[in-house]
């Protein structure tokens, strides 16, 4: 009774609902396909084969992949990994309830059971131990064993495990092993082409005038120019979408730019003269009120 | 006149005077003929106004002329003019006379009378006898501070303010005669333009300056007052308004690198106050700015609009060589450094060629403009806006400054041009050939008034300068295309330094200083010396035929390989490293390096009190501790309701967390980190050691293992390995003190650097060992036959090795070209860029805290 309130209060939901139970309306989030990502994707899922899903901040990735889970009629089940993150918040623990103790299922046993695509979000900021895990789940065995009940759990026929990996210098030293990595079907994520990009935009912000998005998208292709030379993460999809967005709200352009593309990205006073140059002139003065 | 006689007369009549004229005619005829033929030349004039002027006039001929054959010359060679000019002959003949009373005084006397009689015409007596007072006075303290005075043009010294302006000029001067001992003639050179700088205010203090500087050294201080020190120029640039090019270069180059993909590189050019209107010059690979602009407007305008000129082909090899095909010529032979430029083609059109140079330029102008305005956003509202605001320059330069913004407004709006000759330079195949032809057509038309060099400048609409102020290396044809732009030298300071003095050498002769095109006829410097840059420009062979130069190499050293990737094997015993201790120490520069960082070191530091091992980042689940970690307690009851026998791991403990990491850093230290920092004051080389330096004190409070070494090498019998910390070394002064004297030398071979740091990590027993691996340039020695991928593959190869030998190596690369080589080198990830020197101190100890997190 409780769960079904909070249900209906849409606090709380069930890790794993099928697309469409939980009572949200619609269709899949909006994905628009760069490349052939979404050909791989199916025909790694036909096969059950374990995808990565490589690519720069902020490019798509996990949109992408609740896109095509909701297209399937999968539920995804998204883990976000840290640091602390143990194999027993993954796989399951003992609880104690009065006297008794009762078995939790973590998210990724569930997952296992019940057939659904389980999405480690940034594998590598998990522990190794952590990752050991998945490798019998991630063969021709798919099962998972939990030691501490001693069982060996053989996955549903629906379950899917899918990692991202965003190759950037701050994993050098936490590089997946090359066991692990060899384990997958690689997709490769960038940022969409102009012409994506501005449909994305447009969608995102829910229905900025095709001139705003035009602008904004060229704006921020402009200032993915400077990656490399001060800024560490370019102006990604999903900023373009953030700044959309407030645009929407009813901020100016040019202030919507420098509070989605320019502050939370750099300090460096050069670096944010240049980008406010690039956007200051896509919007000029005249156009900002 | 005949008033003037009486009055003149006095007691003496006028036959009197004129006998003692003859007398004094007929002495000086005995004693020299040129003094006898001056005076009777200027006599007549003298006459005009009676007898006993022209006999104290003659009288102080004389005197002077005994007293000095020479000032007696000038006295009589100028006194027509004067006497004619003042209309009359006091009071300048008295006060000529005074210069008797000097030894040596002929070259003061020679400026006095060349121009007193202007002074007076323009002062009035009054103003004329200040003048002379204040000279006089000069001669008192050195006769030749005196001649300074009175050589300087008189409007000079008082910058057309009358005596006021004159007083404001010398009064310091006498002051610090006074004072330091500060002669004219040193403080005239530069005082006039400071003055216009500074203001009256401020001249004091500029020359007291320099007079302290004079004590100290004597070049230096004429250097100074020269304005050709940097201390100087510092000093008048930062009184002067404006916009400073140097202090926003990156600004500027990464507005230019999001337009237009272009990373072009910014240098400063040799403009200095005073010299006219600082206008951007290019090399075609490099922009050379100004000091200062008048606007961040104008700076951004100039250097997108040079950034045009090099994109749409203004000095395309092919297109210059049309140009003098045009003209029936060739080039002339090609500097040393092959570079190009049509100025010779100017010569065809003489003394007007200055009107010519404008027009051309105008229409090349036009043309780049109107190609690069779609890719830039505002670029052309940018540029009418700044001149309509600009104060319309005076004929005849009005005229082209006009004929230039209507032609722009006229892009601006979309309108065809007003006038249909330029109309030419809008269609899509225009070229630079193109504007010349325009350029002809417009130069036959009468409405473009004759223009001197001295208004050149004026002629141009802000932002845009002169196209061929400078030689240029030859471009392909690139049509828009920037994207490959690179700047082949950043980091040579060989060649560096070379043009450097190269792009300057009108400043050191007398006779080119005062010819502001002296480029033209000036002979190039020899440059192609050897010993050029190791790391990014060795000169290239164009066929890749031998691995090294033939001779016997050393072998007493420690040996390593080297992978060849023609043959696909390695070279065993290829690599002759020698372990070293870099003993150039620099105490002084360590403390200085420590107290100028203090702040940064000290944000570090509270940084890394997160990271440290004391934070209560407390280890979960251990055997004993000082608190029972709570989740592990339910694990732990849990698993053994459930009828396991869990082990009691329950507990928290505030232990020294071990991070077990160990890292090596390994530097660079070729040639190029001594190159100039490209922002302007220092060297690479003062951010590299402060960089280690802040890194090795960022690491000693972590308490990781630390080892830091250099590398140098001269071919490859000689690997030079500099350790400058060990593992085992505490982070002592000595250590501190070796950080602070590294300097740059020989070449880089990383390779042989690489695998002797892996030898080294093989005494350290951490679990994770990360060498990182600071850089600023491609890896390159002398002896690599030219092929850079030699090398490349060596260190490519090199990176694997580390790898196998469970070492993580991490390149901070200097270089802004590194993303072309460094993926293939170290993989993608593998490196980082830091474009911006200045930020390497605070960024590579930031940069290892989060690669070992």
């Amino acid at each position: 009774m409780k769960n079904l309130i909070n249900r209906m209060r849409g606090v709380e939901r069930d890790v794993i609902d099928k697309p469409g139970q939980d009572g949200s309306q619609g269709g899949a989030p909006f994905y628009k396909p760069q490349a052939d990502e979404v050909e791989i994707f199916q025909a790694a899922y036909a096969k059950r084969l374990p995808v990565m899903l490589k690519g720069p901040t902020g490019c798509g990735k996990t949109r992408f992949l609740e896109h095509v889970a909701h297209t399937l009629g999968q539920p995804l089940v998204t883990v976000s990994c840290h640091e602390d993150l143990t194999s027993s918040d993954l796989v399951g623990r003992f609880l104690l309830e009065g006297e008794e103790t009762v078995w939790q299922d973590g998210p990724l046993t569930r997952s296992v059971k019940e057939g659904a695509i389980c999405y480690l979000d940034e594998i590598v900021e998990a522990r190794t131990d952590t990752t050991v895990v998945i490798h019998p789940l991630t063969d021709h065995r798919r099962q998972l064993p939990l030691d501490k009940k001693s069982q060996i759990i053989d996955a549903h026929e629906d379950f899917m495990l899918v990692i991202s990996y965003n190759p950037g210098y701050q994993t050098v030293l936490k590089d997946l092993k090359p066991s692990t990595k060899q384990r997958f079907v690689g997709i490769h994520f960038d940022y969409p082409s102009e012409e994506v990009e501005r449909e994305i935009v447009a969608k995102e912000s829910g229905g900025l005038d095709a001139d705003r998005v035009e602008k904004l998208v060229a704006a921020g292709r402009k200032a993915r120019a400077l990656k490399d030379h001060g800024l560490e993460e370019a102006t990604s999809t999903r900023a373009l979408a953030y700044a959309g967005e407030l645009m929407q709200a009813g901020l100016s352009p040019r202030v919507a730019c420098r509070a989605a593309m320019i502050a939370p990205i750099t300090d460096d006073p050069e670096l944010i003269q240049a980008l406010e140059e690039i956007f200051d002139a896509h919007f000029p003065e005249s156009e900002a009120a | 006149m005949s008033e003037q006689v009486r009055n003149d007369g006095g007691a003496d009549s006028e036959a009197g005077d004129l006998v003692e004229i003859e007398e004094i005619l007929q002495h000086l005829e005995d004693m020299s003929f040129v003094a006898h033929r001056d005076a009777k030349e200027a006599l007549p004039a003298i006459r005009e106004f009676g007898a006993g002027p022209a006999r104290r006039w003659i009288e102080t001929a004389r005197d002077l002329f005994f007293h000095d054959r020479e000032a007696g010359k000038s006295f009589m060679r100028h006194s027509a003019r004067m006497a004619e000019h003042v209309g009359g002959v006091e009071p300048w003949r008295a006060q000529a006379a005074e210069f008797a009373r000097w030894v040596n005084s002929a070259d003061a006397l020679e400026g006095f009378m060349s121009q007193a009689d202007r002074v007076f015409a323009a002062w009035g007596e009054d103003g004329e006898r200040e003048w002379y007072a204040t000279g006089l006075r000069w001669c008192e303290r050195s006769l030749p501070d005196a001649r300074a005075y009175f050589e300087t043009d008189f409007d000079k010294l008082a910058a057309g303010r009358g005596i006021e302006g004159l007083r404001a000029l010398i009064d310091p001067a006498e002051t610090l005669f006074d004072e330091r001992g500060l002669t004219l003639d040193c403080y005239l050179e530069g005082a006039p333009i400071a003055r216009n700088l500074v203001g009256d205010g401020g001249l004091l203090s500029w020359a007291r300056r320099g007079a302290d500087l004079l004590k100290a050294g004597r070049s230096r201080g004429e250097a100074y007052f020269r304005l050709e020190s940097d201390e100087s120029l510092k000093l008048l640039l930062d009184a002067l308004p404006g916009f400073r090019p140097r202090m926003h270069g990156r600004f500027l180059r990464l507005v230019m690198l999001a337009w237009l993909d272009a990373d072009i590189p910014l240098a400063d050019s040799s403009w200095k106050p005073g010299e006219g209107r600082p206008m951007l010059e290019t090399d075609g690979r490099r922009l050379f700015m100004p000091a200062v602009m008048d606007s961040r407007e104008e700076a951004l305008v100039a250097t997108q609009h040079a950034a045009a000129h090099l994109a749409y082909d203004t000095y395309a090899l092919s297109r210059v060589e049309r140009l003098f095909e045009r003209a029936g010529s060739e080039h002339p032979p090609l500097d040393d450094r092959s570079r190009i430029t049509w100025r010779p083609l100017f010569a065809a059109f003489g003394e007007r060629m200055f009107r010519f140079q404008i027009l051309f330029d105008l229409a090349e102008d036009l043309r780049v403009n109107a190609r690069v305005a779609p890719r830039i956003l505002r670029f052309l509202e940018r540029l009418v806006r700044l001149a309509e605001a600009y104060e319309r320059p005076a004929e005849p330069a009005g005229t082209y400054f006009d004929f230039a913004l209507r032609a722009h407004r006229a892009l601006l709006e979309g309108r065809e041009p007003e006038d249909p000759r330029l109309a030419r330079m809008l269609e899509p195949d225009a070229d630079v050939v193109t504007a010349w032809e325009v350029a002809e057509e417009l130069f036959a038309d009468g409405a473009f008034p004759e223009i001197t060099i001295e208004e050149r400048a004026e002629a141009y609409l802000p932002g845009l300068s002169l196209n061929a102020a400078l030689p240029v290396y030859p471009q392909r044809e690139r049509n828009g295309e920037l994207a490959d732009f690179r700047d082949h030298e950043a980091h040579d300071e060989h060649k560096f330094e070379h043009e450097k003095q190269e792009e300057q050498p009108q400043q050191a002769p007398e006779d080119a200083q005062k010819d502001p095109d002296a480029d033209i006829q000036t002979p190039q410097q020899e440059t192609s010396g050897t010993g050029g840059r190791i790391g990014t420009g060795i000169p290239q062979p164009a066929q890749v035929a031998k691995r090294a130069a033939p001779y016997t190499p050393k072998k007493d050293g420690i040996l390593y390989p080297e992978w060849d990737y023609r043959e696909q094997r390695y070279i065993s015993d290829w690599v002759n490293l020698y372990e070293r201790v870099l003993d150039d120490e620099a105490p002084d520069r360590a403390a200085e390096i420590l107290t100028r960082h203090a702040d940064t070191l000290k944000r570090l530091t509270r940084g890394l009190e997160m990271q440290r091992p004391m934070r209560p980042a407390p280890l979960r689940k251990q055997m004993d501790g000082d608190e029972l970690d709570t989740e592990a307690v339910i694990d732990y009851v849990a698993d053994k309701k459930a009828g396991l026998s869990p082990k009691a791991f329950i507990y928290r403990r505030r232990a020294v967390q071990h991070r077990d990491t160990s890292v090596l850093m390994l530097a660079d230290m070729s040639t190029s980190i001594m190159a100039r920092h490209p922002g302007g004051q220092g060297k690479i080389v003062d951010r590299v050691r402060e960089g280690m330096m802040l890194f090795a004190e960022a690491i000693d409070r972590v308490g990781d293992p630390c080892a830091i070494a250099g590398f140098a090498s001269k071919q490859r019998d000689q690997v030079n390995y500099y350790w400058l910390k060990d593992f085992n070394e505490d982070l002592s002064a000595t250590v501190r003190n070796r950080i602070a004297g590294v300097s740059g030398r020989l070449a880089s071979r990383m390779g042989a650097g690489i695998r002797h740091s892996l030898e080294a990590f093989r005494r350290s027993s951490a679990q994770r060992r990360l060498l990182l691996i600071l850089s600023d340039g491609r890896p390159a020695d002398y002896d690599d036959g030219g092929d850079q991928r030699y090398l490349h593959e060596d260190t490519r190869m090199a990176m694997k090795e580390a790898v196998d030998a469970g070492v993580h190596p991490f390149c901070v690369t200097l270089d802004p070209s590194g993303s072309e080589y460094l993926p293939a080198i170290f993989g993608p990830g593998h490196y980082t860029i830091i474009d911006h020197v200045d930020e390497l101190p605070r960024r590579l100890p930031e940069i290892y805290l989060r690669l070992r997190q």
